[in-house]
């Protein structure tokens, strides 16, 4: 299809643009009066992220599947199920960051909306790709903002020191994965998915070698993006010296986008051309299995140890895509829709999480645990048991969301046969509800001591926080729902 | 193909080759008789006054950022020149669209005061 | 481009990528740069692409370096000696690390058959061709390209304009 047809079906996307420039326009018309501080332009962006969410839940009804600006993006339903989840991620960080104290009161809040909405852009451009010129660039993109809003609190040196790290190991991560690509297009001569699907199919036993090098190479990229080990260490730093929207929208919009390229790359590219053992003489799934076993294990057993809330869940978030990439190792239709369904969960209750952490940062000015001490009977009682219904849904107890989450990706993983990994992540679960444990324990059975300060949160600002408790505890029951749009949306478009 | 880049490199040569013809004459011809007063920087200069490498204010690192992102810009303009005619009104609009959104970015950078020094 | 003197660049550019590396003193290592860049952007004529030569001097070796030297400067480096040196045990890792990638980029490349080189169309890599494909093909990536920049220039200013 060419650019001008596609256009109709690029309207999350162009939506989403014209919020950007509505933005920095804003931010120009209140510099021009001299106004330093002002609520219109989160108000906007909160607008612009909306009508980006209406204009993909429109496209959801659209069953074509057609490629898009010649071969450089895809229309398909699994696009437009990243983007809706995506463009409710943003929305999430924009209603965030207007009650953040930390971003609120900072005097160049156009700049930060202008960098979220852009982040969103790249994110959802990343969910479509099927190219890996776009791939690239669209990663790039994401990755720039995200390093910007990472060093966005001003005098504060955690937030620049996370973000030149983030920026360094992302530099590292999207060289190796350059170069992969540069493999790629020699060897099979085509940057689209679908002609390097083919190109592979032709490719001779000897080069599939070379070939198995290059994907390596590419997963450095994705991993990188996904938090995965051994591309994981930039995660604890930068979410613990982000502001706390950014953070959530990290672990949630980031990591969703991530395994959106990571899937339909897999999938779609390289599993295309059959069975992926056929696809490499060096068995693929081998390596999958063995990076998803360590992401698991290595982020809950560091996760263990860890004081600060924000670390922790990072920790936590890096075991999550451990999780999620057992969906992936399955390869096939039933994993994909088990990723769907746990990015899904991941977003509702990760959200929560941070929410809740950022409120109380708001009320007490501390994110470590000590400061969580007996907060439900200093009248923190409401987001301590949203925190808590959080926590224990990552951790997978029934009746939760989070338990169904797992539920299906472990039994993707056992249709499959891979046995010794699903028990992995079982055991890796087991573990992981000691911390989660931790920090409910501190907020109800430890006992506030004179120092802790009683604290007040205005019911307002708890609505966000009730929305995603209910739907944790709705999705639980009644995953159904979930799962029929998860359907629809797991065949991917194959060109 | 690439042989019609042969006299760009014949130029390069050339260049250097004069350049280098230029210091050695002035090496090997003319007479050496130093003195306080000739090594004295008299009309070419002042007396250093600090080390070369001083630090240098974030203005620079602005100017030199946003001096990148429009050369990259113009970059773009020079395959759109070659093929100008061809391309016609769709090109037209193409690089239109593009120049926008970057004149968005130069009435930003202006407004927002990131050009002036103090 | 012959053998010899592909060999002779080779040799060249890796010399100054190592100088980039290894090299005490940061300004030196972006004089390195600027070398590397220049030998490489040889390499692209050489491979028929000629604009991307060209783009490379022009943005690479001209723009790219200058900001290097500026952010150095930034930094105030002034005594080539403050730099942290890295102990035995990282250089064994980093200079073992490389050995084992190129041992293992050489093993693939060995196993692939050095097939015929397809002849390349008529006017491969000169502008016109590459404008072609670009303003055509790849309007959607052409077009986002200036959405980055403008958020390049937003994500400069916010940094770099912080007061007090």
């Amino acid at each position: 299809m060419d650019a001008t047809q596609s256009l109709r079906y690029f309207g999350p996307e162009l939506v989403l643009t014209a919020a950007i420039m509505a933005v920095l326009a804003l931010d120009l018309g209140l510099t021009a009066r001299g106004i330093e501080r002002s609520r219109w332009p989160g108000i906007v962006a909160l607008a612009g992220a909306a009508a980006a969410i209406g204009s993909a839940v429109r496209l959801l009804r659209v069953p074509a599947r057609e490629w898009l600006f010649g071969r450089m993006l895809v229309f398909d339903g699994f696009s437009v199920y990243f983007k809706v989840l995506l463009g409710l991620a943003l929305l999430a960080a924009v209603w965030m960051s207007l009650g953040s104290r930390e971003v609120r009161g900072q005097p160049n809040e156009g700049e930060y909306f202008t960098l979220l909405l852009s982040s969103g852009l790249a994110m959802l451009l990343m969910a479509a790709a099927a190219n890996l010129l776009m791939a690239y660039l669209s990663l790039e993109f994401a990755s720039l903002t995200s390093y910007v809003l990472t060093g966005f609190l001003r005098h504060n040196r955690r937030s620049a020191e996370a973000a030149l790290k983030y920026l360094i190991y992302g530099g590292v991560a999207s060289g190796a994965m350059i170069y992969g690509m540069s493999w790629i297009f020699g060897l099979t001569g085509s940057m689209d998915y679908a002609g390097i699907a083919a190109g592979i199919a032709q490719l001779d036993d000897p080069s599939r070698g070379a070939f198995f090098l290059a994907l390596v190479l590419v997963l450095a990229g994705f991993g990188y993006k996904v938090a995965s080990v051994p591309f994981h260490m930039w995660a604890p730093d930068v979410y613990t010296g982000a502001p706390i929207p950014v953070t959530a929208f990290l672990a949630v919009g980031s990591k969703a986008a991530g395994f959106a390229m990571l899937l339909r790359f897999f999938h779609f590219g390289v599993g295309a051309a059959g069975p992926v053992g056929a696809v490499t003489r060096v068995p693929l799934l081998q390596l999958g299995t063995l990076l998803c076993a360590a992401t698991m294990t290595l982020g809950n057993l560091a996760a263990l140890s860890q004081q600060n809330m924000k670390r922790l869940l990072a920790y936590s978030s890096i075991a999550h895509a451990g999780y999620a990439l057992l969906g992936f190792v399955v390869f096939a239709d039933a994993g994909v829709q088990a990723v769907l369904f746990y990015l899904t969960v991941y977003y509702i209750m990760n959200l929560g999480a941070f929410w809740v952490v950022m409120l109380i940062a708001n009320a007490t000015g501390h994110e470590d645990l000590p400061s969580y001490r007996g907060l439900a009977w200093r009248g923190g009682a409401l987001p301590a048991l949203a925190l808590a219904i959080f926590l224990f849904s990552l951790a997978g107890l029934p009746p939760l969301a989070g338990f169904v989450g797992k539920f299906y990706v472990f039994g993707a993983g056992v249709e499959r046969g891979l046995i010794a990994l699903v028990v992995v992540g079982v055991l890796n679960s087991v573990v992981s509800l000691y911390y989660y444990v931790r920090v409910v324990k501190t907020m109800f059975l430890d006992e506030p001591r004179a120092e802790d300060a009683p604290v007040h949160f205005a019911l307002n600002d708890l609505a966000a926080v009730g929305l995603l408790s209910a739907a944790t505890l709705v999705l639980g029951i009644r995953f159904d729902w979930l799962l029929a749009r998860v359907e629809t949306a797991r065949r991917i478009f194959a060109g | 193909m690439k042989f019609q880049y042969v006299p760009v490199l014949i130029a390069f040569g050339l260049g250097g080759l004069v350049a280098a013809v230029f210091v050695a004459a002035g090496m090997f011809l003319g007479p050496r008789r130093p003195s306080p007063v000739k090594e004295a920087a008299f009309e070419c200069g002042n007396p250093p006054s600090g080390p070369a490498w001083g630090r240098f204010s974030v203005k620079f690192y602005l100017t030199a950022i946003l001096f990148i992102v429009f050369d990259v810009e113009v970059v773009f303009m020079y395959p759109w020149a070659v093929l100008f005619r061809p391309l016609g009104v769709f090109g037209l609009v193409e690089m239109s669209v593009f120049v926008l959104v970057l004149t968005v970015g130069l009435v930003y950078v202006w407004r927002k005061g990131a050009l002036e020094w103090d | 481009m012959t053998a010899p003197v592909f060999l002779l660049l080779a040799v060249l550019v890796v010399a100054a990528a190592l100088t980039v590396v290894a090299h005490p003193s940061p300004v030196y290592s972006a004089c390195a740069l600027v070398v590397t860049l220049f030998l490489l952007s040889v390499f692209f004529v050489a491979l028929d692409a000629q604009l991307v030569a060209v783009l490379q001097v022009i943005v690479y070796a001209g723009a790219i370096v200058v900001l290097f030297l500026f952010v150095i400067m930034l930094l105030n480096l002034t005594q080539p000696e403050s730099r942290p040196t890295a102990g035995v045990p990282v250089v064994a890792v980093a200079v073992g690390g490389g050995i084992g990638i190129a041992a293992l980029v050489a093993a693939a490349l060995r196993r692939v058959p050095p097939a015929g080189a397809p002849a390349l169309p008529e006017g491969f890599g000169d502008t016109a061709a590459l404008a072609r494909r670009l303003f055509t093909a790849y309007v959607l990536p052409f077009e986002l390209t200036s959405v980055l920049l403008l958020v390049a220039i937003v994500g400069a200013v916010g940094l770099a304009s912080r007061k007090g």
